[in-house]
């Protein structure tokens, strides 16, 4: 009898059937300097990052995470092997960030996140931007482990909390949560009553075209009839 | 030889091969190339730009111009060396000529006389031949006299069966006017019947194929057709060539038309089958809703969800057809399932499949952003599948209003076409059908329904 590989590239390393979710939290802090800085023109300083979202340490099943910045920035391309998976810098300009995370098994691909980094109020308010109020821009996500290799499984499965206090957020996420699904919801039920609406519209549209199209052929056979009942 | 050997790259065999070259040349030739071949063409580069730098000489190439050779300039062109030879004025007989009538042509003095040789060309046509008893038992006809086949036989003789001229030459005095087709059918006739009774056949009547005797048989009555249709063709007025355009112009029209509506008709009941499919799923989505995350938020949802459908059904009052019927087939769109393995982001599940086109992608989000729902929402399991169905509900939604305009426009256009046929009655289009956009929210599905079942808002006018 030959065993399965316990890890490897092949398929038979994989665990079949099993899902993990890890839910993250990634996207930028930015705080406004008050002027723009002398030397370089700078008016901010942002942090970008990529947290979990529940209080565990991601560093036992994530390698690295690499964030590729605008390419003005002297050495573009910033690689963070160890939580906080964190960059701060100063600029003065919005751009789209490259977030790559790469796992402990390099059979599981690395997946990639798109932040647009934002450093202005939108939108724009009015007069100069207070000085020293920090502005969050950050999104969920969830990565999602679809038949994890064994090691994989092995490393999501033990992971440590990240601190002993509570763990929290600057954006109330279950709330969006049940808020965006409550409309969602919502606006399906009102959809599906438009479509079956239309859809008893477009019968009875069929049905007028058919008919009309009778009179029509009636008309065109037999325009003796016609006459006489005009008459 | 040396040439494919060299792009090859195969070194030459020393001298065993025996070539005019080597032996004119002996030795020095082989030592030339010897010393050509030390000069290697450096790896990459092309043969052909090395030929242009080392010639086998291993010279560079001049750099003053050195043209100093006759080149074009030579005035006078060196043609044959032969000597010339002489022409002379000859007078020769054409023996396709009965007349020995003498003509004279240039000819070289050298050559002996010959028969002339375009004589050959001179192609005379067998014309079959009859005697009096072979006229009366087999050709005898109604329509033709004897004297009168005897002169269609005689003309055919001397004008080589060109009827156009034997037709022109017909003796009008003796014998009535006949077309060029009556003629042809006489004399064809005769040809396929003397054929069958002689034991000669002739050529250009009678071809042999496998074995068998094949009968030219001439359709003098297709040939009158056809020619009468190409006299007609020919003698049409403008007017009517005109007239004939613009006919064909309008048949095309119509079939296009046509086409097109039994394309739309098509896509209408495709259309009309989705749906139903599609409030399928929606009716029994509610089971599938119940088994699934156990969060507070989906818990809501669902009663919210379970209460519209609730409403929604017994308004609707249609019947809620069998769960086996049920299959997830079309709503929309289709979203790509979940791959196999790997890891993947929830927001890649809401990402639109490529199919979907960019004008559509467009009036989805607009429609979103009436609703003031987030088009890029936070994705969790939950929310990516009704946000996806959400979706997909929209595009069918969109597609509906658009198939129902084309209608409501088809029953305008026939309602025309009525009115034009029958002057002073109109039908009804009813009135639901009309104005989409404004008033779905206002009426009650009810009042719909009710038109439906009753045709009488048509059939009263009439």
């Amino acid at each position: 009898m030959s065993l399965p590989t316990d890890f490897g590239p092949d398929s038979g390393g994989r665990v079949k059937g099993l899902v993990i979710v890890k839910a993250i939290v990634y996207g930028n802090v930015a705080r406004y300097f008050g002027k723009k800085r002398e030397e370089d023109g700078h008016t901010h300083q942002w942090t970008v990052y990529v947290k979990p979202y529940k209080n565990e340490d991601m560093s036992t099943y994530i390698k690295k995470v690499h964030f590729k910045l605008h390419e003005s920035y002297a050495n573009p391309n910033r690689i963070v092997t160890k939580p906080p998976y964190e960059l701060t810098e100063t600029g003065w300009g919005e751009f789209e960030i490259v977030i790559k995370i790469y796992f402990h098994d390099p059979n599981e691909r690395p997946v990639t996140l798109y932040h647009i980094l934002k450093l202005f109020q939108s939108p724009v308010t009015e007069g100069t931007p207070q000085v020293g109020r920090v502005l969050v821009s950050e999104s969920y996500e969830e990565i999602v482990f679809q038949e994890p290799t064994q090691l994989m499984q092995h490393l999501l499965n033990n992971v440590k909390p990240i601190t002993n206090g509570p763990w929290t957020h600057d954006t109330d996420f279950e709330d969006k949560k049940e808020k965006t699904l409550e409309k969602i919801v919502s606006a399906q039920g009102k959809v599906r009553n438009e479509i079956s609406e239309l859809k008893d519209k477009l019968h009875l549209a069929k049905e007028t075209i058919a008919k009309f199209k009778d009179e029509i052929a009636k008309l065109q056979n037999n325009p003796a009839s016609n006459l006489l009942s005009v008459m | 030889m040396t040439d494919i050997l060299d792009i090859l790259d195969i070194e030459q065999p020393s001298a065993s091969e025996v070539t005019r070259d080597s032996i004119i040349h002996g030795d020095k030739n082989k030592k030339k190339y010897v010393t050509a071949k030390t000069v290697r063409r450096p790896e990459g580069m092309h043969r052909e730009v090395f030929a242009l730098l080392y010639n086998d000489n291993k010279e560079l190439p001049p750099l003053l111009p050195t043209d100093t050779g006759k080149g074009y300039k030579q005035n006078k062109a060196k043609l044959g060396m032969r000597k010339a030879r002489k022409w002379v004025w000859a007078p020769f007989t054409n023996p396709a000529r009965k007349d020995n009538a003498v003509f004279h042509h240039w000819k070289r003095a050298a050559d002996e006389a010959k028969e002339y040789p375009f004589a050959q060309f001179n192609k005379q046509v067998s014309i079959p031949s009859y005697s009096e008893s072979e006229y009366n038992q087999y050709l005898k006809s109604e329509d033709w006299s004897q004297a009168e086949t005897d002169h269609l036989m005689d003309l055919c003789q001397r004008f080589d069966l060109r009827f156009i001229v034997i037709h022109d030459r017909w003796d009008r005095a003796a014998f009535r006017d006949r077309s060029i087709e009556d003629l042809k059918e006489r004399y064809y006739n005769i040809c396929g019947i003397l054929s069958k009774v002689k034991t000669n056949p002739w050529s250009n009547t009678v071809t042999l194929v496998n074995g068998e005797k094949r009968v030219y048989h001439y359709d003098a009555d297709h040939e009158r057709k056809r020619k009468e249709q190409l006299k007609r063709l020919f003698e049409r007025t403008q007017e009517q060539i005109d007239e004939e355009q613009m006919l064909i112009a309008e048949l095309k029209k119509i079939e296009a038309r046509k086409r097109e509506r039994e394309r739309k008709t098509q896509d209408l009941q495709k259309l009309i089958s989705r749906a139903d499919s599609g409030s399928n799923t929606l009716n029994t989505g509610n089971t599938n809703d119940v088994s699934n995350t156990p969060t507070n938020a989906a818990n809501m949802s669902r009663r919210h969800d379970r209460k519209l459908h609730k409403k929604k059904l017994s308004s609707q009052q249609r019947p809620v057809r069998a769960l086996e019927a049920v299959t997830v087939e079309w709503s929309g769109i289709k979203f790509p399932e979940a791959r196999g393995t790997g890891v993947w982001l929830r927001s890649q599940r809401m990402k639109l499949p490529p199919g979907v086109g960019q004008r559509k992608t467009k009036a989805i989000e607009q429609e979103l952003r009436l609703m003031s729902i987030d088009i890029a929402p936070t994705p969790t399991e939950a929310i990516c599948k009704h946000f996806n169905e959400l979706r997909s509900d929209l595009a069918l939604a969109l597609d509906l209003k658009n198939a129902l305009a084309s209608c409501e426009f088809e029953l305008q256009a026939l309602r025309h076409q009525y009115e034009a046929l029958n002057p002073g009655k109109t039908l009804t289009i009813p009135p639901s059908i009309c104005n989409t956009s404004t008033d779905v929210e206002s009426k009650p599905v009810g009042e719909i329904i009710d038109v439906v079942g009753s045709p009488s808002a048509v059939n009263n006018t009439i």
